[in-house]
């Protein structure tokens, strides 16, 4: 069984990697609208979700690109994990107070018609690629990346690849 | 497998880090700037600075509602409150019973920047409600590119802009700076959908007083 965890780590980082990838790049054209997207949830001071709105799907791009590459994967799935928490934890406040807005994760967002807006969906995602990210975080040794592998293969648990 | 002989030290993955990292941190920087408030950006005629770049009716009044109306002259539900409610805006403007100040939001997509564009340069020649009536009459679906600059400048022959000056503030896009400040100024305007209407400071009901014509009246002259 040990020897196939690496792989469903290259299909962990592959699925988590390309959907931050996707909802970057489909942000990236319309950064007005992803200022929107972050003000909507009324979470942030309007400077700081106006920064956040540019801010984000340079970021995402950023842990994406190296999770796809299996470029320091223990940090980049850390980093995507706690960005993933944020998302539920800014979806589930939206949620619960009541507002209508569209949660703008590929792009969109901003306020909605009463009673279009859609939070299951979102936070079924998010905690799946949550479950993602930590997995990786525990286990960043995948096939087909350019981490280095640990010399041999009990040392794994230890991220330092130096 | 390629990266699993002993010894290998990681140059390759830190050099891939570095420039993944060092290329969206190079994009990143421009673009934060580019979000920041040009003061040296050209300004069409009747726009207020202090209005948030809007193109502002009855600015000399007191004592009137002020009306903000911020748009995309791409969104399709603008186009429904323009029908419905844009004689009554503009007969409040004839009739100087209301200060109205028209903030033109583009966040749909280029065409929207062309459109806003478009406008402020019909504002130029004083013909800008005229404009807008015609862009929302001949609204297209989002992004289809019909909206080039080439039919923008034509379209002002329906508000009846004939001028040469016309066509070239279309075609050189001569406000594009503006453009992108009144986006800014919507973005800290808190301004998260279109249309979104402010009354004197405070935005109106969107449950029902948008798309009724007697509560949108009941709360222009409530104040």
């Amino acid at each position: 069984m040990r020897k196939y965890l690496p792989w469903v780590g290259l299909v962990a980082r592959l699925i988590l990697g390309g959907t931050l990838i996707v909802a970057g790049y489909l942000k990236f054209d319309e950064l007005d609208k992803s200022q929107m997207a972050v003000r909507a949830y009324e979470l942030l001071p309007i400077p700081l979700a106006n920064f956040m709105g540019i801010f984000l799907p340079f970021f995402e791009l950023a842990i994406g690109i190296l999770l796809v590459l299996g470029a320091s994967t223990r940090i980049a799935a850390f980093l995507s994990g706690l960005l993933m928490f944020a998302f539920i934890m800014g979806i589930s406040q939206a949620w619960a107070r009541g507002l209508s807005i569209d949660c703008g994760c590929f792009g969109g967002g901003g306020q909605v018609a009463p009673g279009e807006a859609d939070y299951v969906t979102p936070l079924l995602r998010d905690t799946g690629l949550t479950l993602l990210a930590i997995y990786l975080t525990l286990y960043p040794h995948t096939k087909i990346g350019l981490d280095k592998k640990p010399k041999t293969a009990t040392e794994l648990g230890e991220g330092n690849n130096g | 497998m390629a990266n699993q002989k002993p010894g290998k030290d990681n140059f390759t993955r830190n050099i891939v880090i570095a420039v993944v990292v060092g290329v969206l941190l190079i994009m990143l920087v421009p673009t934060l700037l580019s979000k920041q408030t040009d003061t040296s950006a050209k300004v069409p005629a009747s726009v207020s600075a202090d209005r948030g770049y809007g193109i502002v009716f009855n600015e000399e009044l007191t004592g009137v509602p002020v009306i903000e109306i911020y748009e995309d002259f791409q969104c399709p539900v603008c186009a429904q409150f323009e029908q419905l409610q844009g004689d009554y805006i503009e007969s409040l403007i004839t009739a100087k019973k209301a200060t109205v100040v028209y903030h033109t939001l583009s966040f749909l997509g280029p065409e929207s920047v062309n459109a806003a564009n478009a406008a402020a340069c019909s504002a130029d020649e004083g013909k800008f409600l005229g404009y807008h009536r015609a862009l929302y009459a001949n609204q297209p679906a989002e992004n289809t590119g019909v909206w080039s600059n080439d039919v923008l400048g034509i379209l002002g022959q329906a508000a009846g802009i004939t001028s040469k000056s016309f066509t070239s503030c279309v075609n050189n896009m001569d406000y594009q700076g503006w453009v992108s400040n009144a986006a800014a100024a919507g973005a800290k305007a808190n301004v998260n959908s279109t249309p979104t209407v402010f009354i004197n400071g405070k935005e109106i009901n969107r449950q029902n007083e948008y798309f009724n014509a007697d509560k949108f009246k009941a709360a222009v002259e409530r104040g």
